[in-house]
């Protein structure tokens, strides 16, 4: 049985090419640019620049919350003072399973979209220069940990115009975000299970495809079961054997459709305690 | 065909020989287990019983362990508990063909290239053990007290990354609770978000 493995393995390990032995360049795996949605920046206004990751084939990157294993990748800014760089908006993520463990993240190319707030009275005419530091951690069934250091320098003017180059990668971004749904809802603490229980108009009819928890130590990382109740959607994950108090809300990501024309909602509810009388 | 004939069966083979158990949880009694280590020798977690022992699941190729391992952090840990009495078990969960699997020669030739400060060095190719303590990182660190009760289980330390520099920074969960153990304190921090590379399961 042993011997069976080993054909697998040398296949698995060719597919890496120039990987499989020494410590691999970044570029093997994933290539990462840090690319920009319009030409310029304005004054007083929001634009989104993004970090591009384009996995080769197998290797993927993580969401905020990698799941089982793996590590979110990390952006650290380094700007000029009128302009502040927001939080990563992350797309709605891929499972990934391997061995039993789950992981959540990104394969194929994907683009981080980060927004840019540009001060009112930043100077028209003169040029910003956006530096970061990236780290992030690109696994296939082994990981490799990367950095890299990207510079993008635009200017600051009174107009700008969308970037043909990047517009693709940007309406697939958006896209990919997950839309702040209008339901309500509750999770509690139901013996080793968490139960998510949501009612609203727009609730995806058939079940969705998959659903995600932003939080870590708060949920185990298999599929939920989902079952219509009501007129309702309830998901019941198993219990993070890594909770020790229960937050005060969960973050929930909801992906529905087959792929590839999936959409993402997400709900924040509150989190009730374990309440006996709430079950049916 | 065949191949993929025998893989099916090999993947349902370990199915079934993986024990479907509750899952281990701080202030519980540790389900027991009997592996060989490096030297050969059957390595039982209840000979230990009356004896602290920490559980380090690794695998040598991880850039995680290679983070504490190149650091010397890890070994430092393990001298330090040693010294005091404390059982180290080092536990090897990649599966036969997997990244990180070695054999008991392997397994010694990487303890004497790191000078690793180990008790013993475990060798769970079929998971087992890895399974039943749902170890799920490398490294993925467990502390067991004397009367065989989990007191921490989680990751190594509290800054996930890849990077030594963070290892000073970081607060390092175990020498901490084996020293509150020692004081005979409750543990602090009982569980963390363990991180790292997955163990590399085979099913």
């Amino acid at each position: 049985m042993r011997g069976s493995l080993i054909p697998l393995l040398g296949a698995a390990a060719m597919t890496g090419a120039a990987c499989a032995n020494a410590a691999p360049a970044v570029a093997d795996q994933v290539n990462v640019t840090l690319i920009a949605e319009q030409t310029a920046l304005v004054p007083g206004e929001r634009a989104w620049v993004g970090l591009r990751l384009e996995h080769e084939p197998h290797w993927h990157t993580y969401w905020i919350n990698p799941g089982d294993s793996g590590l979110p990748t990390k952006l650290t800014w380094h700007l000029p003072s009128e302009i502040k760089a927001g939080d990563i908006a992350w797309p709605a993520p891929q499972r990934f399973a391997v061995g039993g463990l789950s992981n959540f993240g990104y394969g194929g190319e994907i683009v981080l979209p980060v927004p840019i707030q540009v001060d009112a009275d930043a100077k028209p005419g003169s040029n910003a220069k956006l530096a970061l530091e990236a780290r992030w951690l690109v696994c296939r069934e082994e990981c490799v940990p990367g950095k890299k250091r990207l510079t993008l320098t635009l200017p600051i003017a009174t107009g700008a115009r969308a970037n043909a180059a990047t517009r693709k990668a940007f309406a697939s971004a958006h896209a990919a975000q997950p839309v702040a749904s209008s339901w309500s809802g509750q999770a509690i603490l139901d013996g080793d299970q968490v139960v998510v229980a949501l009612s609203g108009t727009d609730l995806p009819s058939a079940e969705p495809f998959d659903a995600f928890v932003v939080q870590n130590q708060l949920v185990g990382y298999a599929p939920p079961r989902f079952a219509r109740r009501d007129g309702g959607l309830t998901l019941t994950f198993d219990k993070s054997e890594y909770l020790t108090a229960t937050p005060a809300t969960l973050d929930l990501v909801l992906v529905d459709g087959k792929p590839p024309n999936t959409h993402a909602r997400s709900v924040t509810v509150p989190f009730a305690a374990a309440n006996p009388s709430v079950k049916p | 065909m065949k191949l993929g004939f025998l893989t099916a069966l090999s993947m349902l083979f370990l199915m079934v020989a993986t024990p479907v158990s509750a899952k281990v949880a701080v202030g519980e009694r540790v389900p027991d287990f009997s592996l060989a280590d490096s030297n050969g020798k059957t390595q039982t977690l209840s000979q230990y019983r009356g004896k602290v022992v920490v559980l380090e699941w690794t695998n040598p190729a991880c850039p995680f362990v290679g983070k504490h391992y190149g650091s010397g952090n890890m070994q430092k840990q393990q001298v330090d508990a040693t010294a005091a009495g404390v059982v180290w078990l080092t536990i090897n969960s990649s599966a036969t063909g997997k990244q990180g699997d070695i054999d008991a020669a392997g397994a010694n030739a990487y303890i004497a290239k790191v000078g690793g400060r180990q008790t013993a060095y475990l060798l769970d190719p079929s998971g087992s053990a890895g399974h039943r303590y749902a170890a799920r990182t490398t490294p993925h660190m467990y502390i067991i007290d004397a009367e065989g009760i989990l007191r921490y289980m989680g990751g190594i330390d509290s800054i996930a990354s890849t990077d030594k520099d963070d290892i000073s920074k970081a607060t390092q969960y175990v020498p901490q609770a084996l020293a509150e153990l020692k004081a005979g304190q409750p543990v602090s921090v009982p569980t963390s978000q363990p991180y790292g590379c997955s163990v590399k399961y085979g099913s």
